[in-house]
């Protein structure tokens, strides 16, 4: 009989667990990936579809006290969550957890997520920063698959109960991101009077001359301005036009794109109070803040009135959905990983460039190896890194026996010389690159993948050895705020 | 080597491209010749140069690592200066190329950046662009030459394989014999049977097939990085050699005499107006007389290009492996495997 030829095919599961400033949820989903080359070529190992299997309810974020997160709750919280959607931490094969908005700012924020990856999965990475928000959010929200589809600038302005995270999309091709101290948690009510108001937003007000403090009754005037000239800014930060005055509201780097937005979308907490996407039952959390005030200011702004607004896929759950299904990639097929050295977790990355000249590529390795060390490992307490080598020439075999011979001479500068040597390549070399490390130097560990695009200080961690041959790989940024 | 023929087809070549050109792209032509190729972003490629400039350094070399400079550096080194002149003509010739105003540059540059196939190079009126019709032209005469060209003895001494012919005297005759390019001379087989060890576990061949720049080009890396792959899997890899003129087929004859399990055949392509230096790497358990087709296996496309040459020697390697474990390839493989 005759048999049809199948490609080869798996499936994998994913988690995105995302803890904010005011909620937290998690999402599960399936990927599944496919041998994309034909049957006379190398393999190429693909996602080819993501389904989303569950979505949690959304959660009040447990915090112990103001400034620390409760770890346990969190913890059962997903623990409960992954019992309803009927699977167990050890199916899990890749995702991220996330910790965003102003949670990101807590004392035990660094210990959450790392505890979170540990424990709710096997491969779950931990990832942190503004930046890495904004940009998990655009692909959560839709935005990024909309800049690919229509060639245009767009703008995601993930607005939750801290921070407002921008990230800006031309063509699916990332141009820049940007944080702001806005968001709806920043002035909290209790009974009708004022909780809590947060430090940038006190800076403000003591910048306008206005005393309005905790106590104070919620009907005020000036809680209507201030959501206003929230809107503004977000309209100034899109031009890039901040003043001097708005700077207390910007976290970290001001805007760094060139181009000119034409559209925008937001997603998040106040996305919702816009657009009402969620089920009235699918959130216990309730809100005593200035969100809604706030989604009526944008709505109004005349700063924001000249750009296109487009509605976006998802709302408060387009972080959460962009950690699930956005954050993994896959390696090349042709590989050399020991499946003993995996998972690796939370590797900074430190490039080479080549520029296309192989020697002047060698000759820089020993000298990056120990400023490597220098950066990543200053205590000598053996951090590992991974070389990420990039712009090579053509190589042709002699080339690659040089090359490895010259990486293994290398890691001798490293306190530990005999941990994994991990090399990250962009060009399609990893197996060939491996292998001959390995004739070379046969005690040596080594895991060496392709066809990975980081960047110089990304993190990076690389999951299990997958059927098909493949590892999966998650590319982040890990800078907790200040 | 047929050299008549080379002149006759460049001649024909060059008569069709001067039918084309302004009097200034003619001069430029002369200075060129036909044996002039850019498909790759690597400038011009002149393979018996390269093969020389590789083997200077191998003899430079002193201590117990080879040390091979970059292949682009080599020739940039080798090229004569007139070669020189001619190849900076055509970088400012191909930036000239393409629409003249495009509604949206970057997203053409995107587009254009997806394949190598001739895609936003304009037009002037109905017909292509001066410049495009040459490259095309350039392409296509690159494939003849690959087509009539012999490989370079230096290349398979460097490699240690000895040379064997089969029953094809001349390429006119492997063109139009492909049964020809199957058989084995006799001379061939005598030489087999009492150079090569009997029945490897893997028995490599190389041969120029319909391309000899494939081998010349391509050949070293993957028969190389093959090599070392099957030396770090534990397989024993018998007596290579090299088969001039030879079809894919030929394998089963080389099966009948050794006795190998597996039989590797690195042979050039058909070429193509893209590459004209693409190998193919065809592999097949156990081949013999009436071996058919569907049990033999490939991996194809490999050159500088396409998938690198030395990743596929090391990926080749985990395939044999395969197909000893199942003993099957092919078709066969399929069914075993699933």
């Amino acid at each position: 009989m005759l048999k049809r030829y199948d490609a080869q095919k798996e499936n994998i599961i994913s988690a995105g667990i995302d803890i904010g400033t005011s909620t937290t949820k998690l999402v599960i989903s399936r990927f599944s990936l496919m041998n994309m080359a034909g049957g006379t070529h190398m393999p190429r190992i693909e996602i080819i579809e993501k389904e989303v299997l569950y979505q949690s309810p959304i959660y009040r974020t447990p915090l112990l006290t103001a400034s620390s997160i409760d770890i346990e709750a969190v913890e059962r919280l997903v623990r409960e969550e992954y019992i309803s959607a009927g699977i167990k931490p050890g199916d899990i094969k890749t995702g991220a957890v996330i910790i965003t908005g102003e949670t990101a700012t807590k004392q035990n924020a660094e210990e959450m997520v790392h505890y979170l990856s540990d424990h709710a999965g096997d491969f779950l990475v931990a990832t942190a920063g503004p930046d890495l928000e904004g940009i998990i959010a655009a692909k959560g929200s839709g935005a990024y698959e909309f800049s690919k589809r229509t060639g245009k600038t767009v703008a995601n302005i993930d607005i939750g109960g801290g921070t407002a995270n921008a990230a800006v999309y031309r063509s699916g091709r990332l141009c820049g991101t940007c944080t702001l101290h806005i968001g709806g948690r920043l002035i909290e009510f209790e009974d009708s009077k004022i909780k809590t108001i947060s430090p940038p937003v006190q800076k403000i007000l003591h910048q306008w001359g206005a005393a309005l403090k905790t106590g104070d009754s919620r009907n005020q005037p000036i809680i209507k301005k201030l959501t206003e000239y929230m809107a503004e800014v977000i309209g100034r930060m899109l031009r890039k036009e901040l003043h001097q005055d708005d700077m207390p509201l910007l976290l970290g780097h001001e805007p760094n794109w060139t181009e000119n937005i034409e559209c925008i979308m937001f997603s998040g907490g106040i996305s919702e109070c816009l657009y009402q996407y969620e089920k009235a039952d699918s959130s216990p959390a309730q809100y005593d803040d200035i969100g809604k005030t706030l989604a009526h200011s944008l709505r109004n702004c005349g700063e924001l009135d000249s750009f296109n607004w487009v509605k976006p896929k998802e709302t408060v759950r387009a972080t959460v959905l962009g950690a699930g299904t956005q954050t993994t990639e896959i390696s090349g097929a042709t590989i050399h990983a020991e499946e003993d050295e995996l998972p690796i977790r939370n590797l900074p990355v430190y490039q080479i460039r080549f520029d296309n000249d192989l020697e002047k590529g060698l000759d820089q390795i020993p000298d990056a190896v120990k400023k490597a060390v220098e950066i990543y490992d200053p205590q000598k307490e053996g951090q590992n890194f991974a070389l990420y080598l990039t712009a090579l020439p053509y190589l042709g075999f002699r080339d690659i026996q040089e090359l490895s011979a010259v990486l293994l001479k290398s890691i001798e500068a490293k306190p530990l010389p005999n941990q994994p040597l991990v090399v990250v390549l962009e060009s399609d070399h990893a197996k060939v690159l491996g292998q001959t490390m390995k004739v070379q130097e046969s005690q040596q560990s080594i895991v060496c993948i392709d066809q990975i695009k980081v960047e110089h200080g990304d993190y990076i961690d690389i999951g299990h050895l997958l059927q098909t041959n493949v590892v999966p790989v998650v590319i982040k940024t890990l800078t907790f705020h200040q | 080597m047929n050299p008549e023929l080379i002149e006759k087809v460049t001649r024909l070549v060059v008569e069709k491209l001067q039918s084309q050109q302004t009097a200034d792209v003619k001069q430029q032509k002369s200075s060129a010749g036909v044996k002039f190729w850019d498909h790759t972003s690597n400038p011009g490629k002149e393979p018996s140069k390269m093969s020389v400039g590789v083997i200077e350094t191998e003899k430079q070399d002193t201590g117990g690592l080879i040390k091979i400079k970059s292949y682009q550096n080599t020739k940039d080194l080798k090229m004569t200066s007139s070669d020189k002149i001619s190849h900076d003509k055509i970088e400012s010739f191909s930036e000239k190329r393409g629409i003249d105003n495009p509604a949206d540059p970057v997203e053409l540059q995107a587009l254009m950046s997806k394949t190598p196939a001739r895609i936003g190079v304009g037009r002037a009126g109905l017909r292509p662009k001066t410049d495009t019709w040459l490259k095309f032209r350039f392409d296509h005469a690159a494939a003849v030459d690959a087509v009539y060209g012999d490989v370079n003895d230096e290349l398979l001494n460097r490699l240690g394989l000895f040379k064997v012919n089969t029953m094809v005297n001349e390429k006119e005759v492997y063109i139009r014999r492909p049964d020809y390019g199957r058989k084995l001379s006799e001379e061939a087989k005598k030489h087999i049977l009492t150079k090569c060890q009997k029945a490897p576990t893997v028995q490599i061949i190389l041969s120029d097939g319909l391309s000899s720049s494939a081998i010349e080009e391509n050949g070293e890396d993957v028969y190389l990085s093959l090599q070392q792959s099957l030396k770090s899997l534990g397989l024993d890899m018998g007596t290579p050699f090299y088969i001039e003129k030879g079809r894919v087929a030929v394998m089963d004859e080389v099966g009948e005499l050794l006795k190998p399990k597996v039989v590797v055949l690195l042979i050039g392509e058909r070429p193509g107006l893209l590459s004209a230096e693409s190998l193919s790497a065809y592999l097949c358990y156990e081949p013999r007389k009436g071996t058919i087709e569907a049990d033999r296996m490939v991996i194809s496309n490999i050159h500088k290009g396409g998938i690198p040459p030395a990743e596929a020697g090391a990926y080749l390697g985990t395939v044999i492996q395969k197909v000893i474990k199942y003993e099957a390839s092919g078709v066969s493989l399929v069914k075993k495997e699933g």
